[in-house]
């Protein structure tokens, strides 16, 4: 992985969430906020309906950098801002989110990716960087 | 209340927390990546932000801080970085420990950052820091 430039674009994936995703990833993370499975709870919030966990979000934004690089212990620092929610329907289809991801520099071995998390085209994660080491 | 007086406050670290093959199997299924043969066999690493099952749960020892008047229920979290020494594997017994980093109030509401450290046999393999942005009802100035 030395020979990697800054401007490479890495595979994009989607994931679709759906309500089981969020309980699911409830489990698993227990993060048991009810705003991730109770509409009623999310409005209670002021929220249009359940929202998926914003960890949910980076940490599969996270699987473009570890599906490209092979190694998820190869992953030093990843960083995002929390920019806008994802509203999950309680139907089949869910939400379609679309992850991308392009090395903006490559400096001592570490490339650095920027991650895109994009929901019909909007940004929901802000300013998602991770860094990797390449040696 | 949480104020800038708070600023350096630390918990005693959690209780070790051992990372099992099944956690890490579940937790790498509900990422929808399953099939990463990284994340199982004898030398399984945890999906990177496993940290946050153990991060998140060291929260709880600064909203049980009465001083501080926080409530999970009041609080969204605005951002999040990790950064990792090592990855974490199954077998580690790990500790989190708390410090509170900044603290800016404005009205009724503040935004607080915060650190865990994750460590595993007095090794540092984690720092999780994030920003929260809580909020109190109408009237109650921090």
């Amino acid at each position: 992985m030395t020979d990697i430039e800054v401007g490479t674009v890495l595979p994009s994936i989607t994931a679709t969430f759906t309500r089981q995703t969020l309980v699911r990833y409830a489990g698993a993370s227990t993060d048991f906020n009810p705003i991730h499975y109770s509409d009623a709870a999310a409005a209670a919030l002021g929220l249009p309906g359940v929202i998926a966990h914003g960890m949910l979000t980076m940490g599969t934004a996270l699987r473009v950098v570890t599906d490209w690089c092979g190694d998820p212990a190869r992953v030093l620092s990843y960083y995002v801002r929390f920019v806008k929610s994802v509203p999950v329907p309680d139907d089949a289809d869910g939400a379609t989110v679309t992850f991308g991801g392009t090395v903006t520099k490559m400096e001592d071995g570490i490339a650095t990716v920027t991650v895109e998390a994009t929901l019909d085209g909007v940004k929901v994660l802000g300013g998602a960087k991770a860094e990797v080491r390449c040696d | 209340m949480i104020s800038e007086t708070h600023v350096g406050r630390s918990y005693p670290p959690s209780a070790p927390y051992l990372v099992s093959a099944a956690k890490v199997a579940e937790f790498a299924a509900a990422l929808g990546d399953a099939d990463n043969p990284a994340y199982a066999g004898p030398d399984a690493v945890a999906p990177p932000t496993f940290a946050v099952l153990l991060s998140s749960a060291a929260w709880q020892a600064m909203f049980d801080d009465p001083e501080l008047e926080l409530s999970l229920s009041s609080t969204v979290h605005t951002d999040q970085r990790f950064t990792w020494h090592r990855p974490l594997r199954v077998g580690d017994a790990v500790t989190a420990t708390l410090t509170i980093d900044r603290v800016r109030a404005r009205g009724n509401s503040a935004f607080i950052s915060l650190t865990v450290a994750l460590d595993a046999d007095g090794e540092r393999v984690c720092e999780a820091a994030s920003t929260l942005l809580h909020s109190w009802p109408e009237g109650k100035a921090a």
